[in-house]
């Protein structure tokens, strides 16, 4: 086997212009495959940010509350209950927060729009902290009442600078129209597209533009030490809620902003809470992933049946040229195996080298992209990125999957070719002439 | 002399001036008395039909312009609303089924529920400005004072939004002609006392009613201001108001769907 592979590297070697240029076609495929795929894990840690951020706990109790049946309001009547049953209940809770929900036409001196707006505690709101980076004023003075704090983008479409006062409208609980006006305290860095509809303010600023009380909230968001556990924590939360009291809506995968035509139609009163991930509360936006995952496929999937055609023609060219070479072998006892198994390492190695050599050149492009910071100039390629910086995450393993399918698609596409240098006759190889 | 002159000026001013001022503060029975003249002079007793022209502007946008047509049965509080132009809108309509306002969009074929606050078309006009509040009945009422609105004599009325009332806002501020009863200026609050929005009344006009056997009053433009959003406007004008019986569905939603076809 060691012959075998020391005459494969030097038939290597030897190919010269030829090995290079499809040495370089692989390292090209392979860094592809590993930018796509640090570019697809960046737009779902990017989506997992923003939703955990900006709307969603890795877990979600929230609700409805109906005064008449065709009347719903995204609240938790009893939040306060359902904080203390969560946080008594829940295994492997990290933290837990609740935050109120709203729709509203935030109007300044230049101009409105309409925003959805989060009521939140900025004490207790870790992830928060953590995730955003405060360009101007200070997010603390969220603490103080009737506050805001805007994304870039938003005080851009506001025109509104720290100090400056936004008034808040939207319909009350009972019916009627209701105004609050808040002071913008902070202004932060974009956190992708769902940061342009999201306002933050403090829990009584909402409560009193809708007429709320005090124990009322939102949603109610557990974030996990193991988000990927939001699906049994859910299954492990129903049953205890039901054995408190409360009502549970069916199931529904979407984000509840989608839920309102369908609760209003529904024929029940007063609360019925509702249980999702944050997969299902950023549902909307996961055709992105779908998309991008089947533009990517489809592009590799191209790019390799290029390379496979690439391969096969350079192979058998290869032993076209070698066949007086492959005769002496067999003649000299080379068995068919053999002459089969060099060929394939030959086209292993030069896929092992190539893959390497490129899975290392888009490590290495992908922390240069990273480390400079590189700002989505178009809103339209934010929006789909789910962020205003380009981000790709590496991810070890893809990285090594990438440079194994590498290899063994370049192995599978000199199959054909080796079998047929192994079938040669000697005494016919012998006499090939050229 | 003097000082006889000067009590009997007191005297005749105290005359004159005491029913000036009793007049000007109207008692609470006087108030729903007029407001229900006021109610009721802009209803039929039976069907209504008419076109409704309305004009938005919005800052940094271009005007926009709807032609319409609403009915409205008047004793059992039905309403409909109908977009007649642009093209682009005709079709689409809102329809109030008992307390609800569900909207009709032929694009797509579905109905949404939407409530009275909507703004009819994404403009500033609600469906109280084609269908008037019932301003006696839904609402409590404070007299603020006698004024002078332009070259009018007005009364000034603040009313208050009763539970359950189906006003958008909770708040309104009335002056109505004393002489006509015109309503001539209405400005709607939020809860929080904010100033929503501005409406002026400039022109009104009547028909007779064969079925109630009197005239019906309707406000023939309504100019609305926008207050939070200061440059926004809208213009709604009135016409072609047509009071003969309706068809017995067309406050149906398959009556609204057949037109929008």
């Amino acid at each position: 086997m060691g012959t075998v592979f020391v005459i494969a590297l030097r038939n290597l070697a030897q190919g010269g212009r030829r090995t290079i240029l499809l040495g370089l076609a692989l390292a090209l495929v392979t860094l592809l495959l590993v930018l796509l795929d640090a570019l697809a894990a960046g737009l779902e840690s990017s989506m997992l940010r923003s939703a955990t951020t900006l709307s969603s706990g890795h877990v979600n109790v929230g609700g409805f509350f109906k005064v008449s049946s065709g009347q719903a309001s995204p609240t938790v009547a009893e939040g306060a209950r359902v904080r203390q049953i969560i946080e008594r209940e829940v295994a492997g809770q990290d933290y837990v927060i609740d935050r109120l929900r709203g729709w509203a036409r935030a109007v300044s001196e230049t101009g409105s729009s309409w925003f959805a707006l989060a009521g939140v505690d900025i004490r207790e709101e870790r992830g928060l902290k953590e995730v955003l980076q405060i360009v101007e004023g200070r997010l603390e003075d969220l603490g103080q009442p009737n506050t805001v704090m805007l994304f870039e983008a938003q005080a851009k479409r506001l025109e509104s600078k720290i100090g400056d006062s936004i008034t808040l409208s939207a319909p009350t609980m009972g019916g009627v129209n209701n105004t609050v006006d808040v002071r913008v305290v902070a202004i932060a860095r974009d956190v992708g597209w769902m940061s342009a509809i999201s306002l933050f303010m403090p829990k009584d600023t909402v409560r009193n533009l809708y007429q709320m009380r005090p124990e009322a909230t939102g949603a109610v968001q557990i974030y996990l030490k193991d988000p990927e556990r939001g699906a049994e924590v859910i299954e492990k939360l129903k049953p205890v809620l039901e054995s408190e009291g409360f009502r549970l809506m069916e199931s529904d995968p979407r984000p509840f902003w989608m839920k309102f035509e369908t609760v209003a139609g529904q024929d029940w009163v007063n609360q019925k809470l509702d249980l999702t991930t944050w997969k299902e509360e950023v549902s909307f936006l996961l055709w992105i992933l779908t998309g991008f995952n089947a533009l990517r496929w489809s592009l590799l999937g191209v790019l390799l049946v290029v390379i496979v055609v690439g391969i096969m023609n350079a192979m058998f060219m290869s032993i076209r040229e070698r066949t007086r070479e492959i005769g002496t072998m067999r003649a000299i006892g080379m068995s068919r195996g053999a002459v089969q198994r060099m060929f394939l390492v030959e086209a292993s190695s030069l896929g092992v080298i190539a893959a390497l050599i490129g899975a290392l050149c888009g490590v290495g492009t992908a922390l240069l992209v990273n480390a400079a910071h590189i700002k989505i100039p178009n809103e339209a390629f934010q929006a789909i990125l789910m962020n205003d910086v380009l981000l790709l995450a590496l991810k070890p393993m893809n990285v090594v999957v990438a440079v194994l399918v590498i290899t063994f698609v370049t192995c599978l596409a000199a199959f054909a070719p080796a079998r047929r240098a192994a079938r040669l006759r000697p005494i016919g190889a012998l006499h090939q002439v050229g | 002399m003097k000082a006889r002159a000067f009590i009997a000026l007191i005297v005749f001013l105290a005359a004159v001036a005491l029913p000036m001022a009793a007049f000007a503060q109207m008692t609470p029975e006087q108030m729903k008395a007029m407001l229900e003249r006021v109610d009721d002079r802009q209803r039929n007793s039976g069907d209504y039909k008419a076109l409704a022209y309305i004009e938005q502007r919005e800052k940094n946008k271009n005007d926009v312009f709807f032609e319409t047509v609403f009915y409205r049965r008047d004793n059992s509080e039905q309403f409909l609303i109908l977009f007649l132009k642009p093209r682009t809108e005709a079709g689409k309509g809102y329809l109030r089924i008992e307390k609800n306002l569900w909207m009709y969009d032929p694009a797509t074929g579905k109905w949404e529920r939407r409530t009275e606050r909507e703004r009819i078309g994404g403009t500033n006009s609600r469906s109280q400005d084609f269908d008037p509040l019932y301003l006696a009945r839904d609402f409590t009422h404070e007299y603020v004072g006698s004024e002078k609105l332009g070259n009018f004599d007005v009364h000034h009325l603040k009313l208050k939004a009763k539970p359950g009332a189906k006003a958008s806002d909770p708040l309104i501020e009335m002056w109505i002609d004393k002489v006509t009863e015109n309503t001539l200026k209405q400005q709607d609050f939020a809860l929080s006392g904010r100033l929503m929005r501005t409406s002026y009344y400039p022109k009104w006009d009547k028909v007779f009613s064969e079925v109630k056997k009197a005239e019906v009053y309707y406000p023939k433009e309504i100019r609305i201001f926008d207050e939070v959003e200061k440059e926004n406007r809208t213009t709604v004008l009135i016409d072609s108001i047509d009071l003969r019986p309706l068809e017995p569905n067309v406050f149906t939603k398959a009556w609204l769907e057949a037109k929008s076809r």
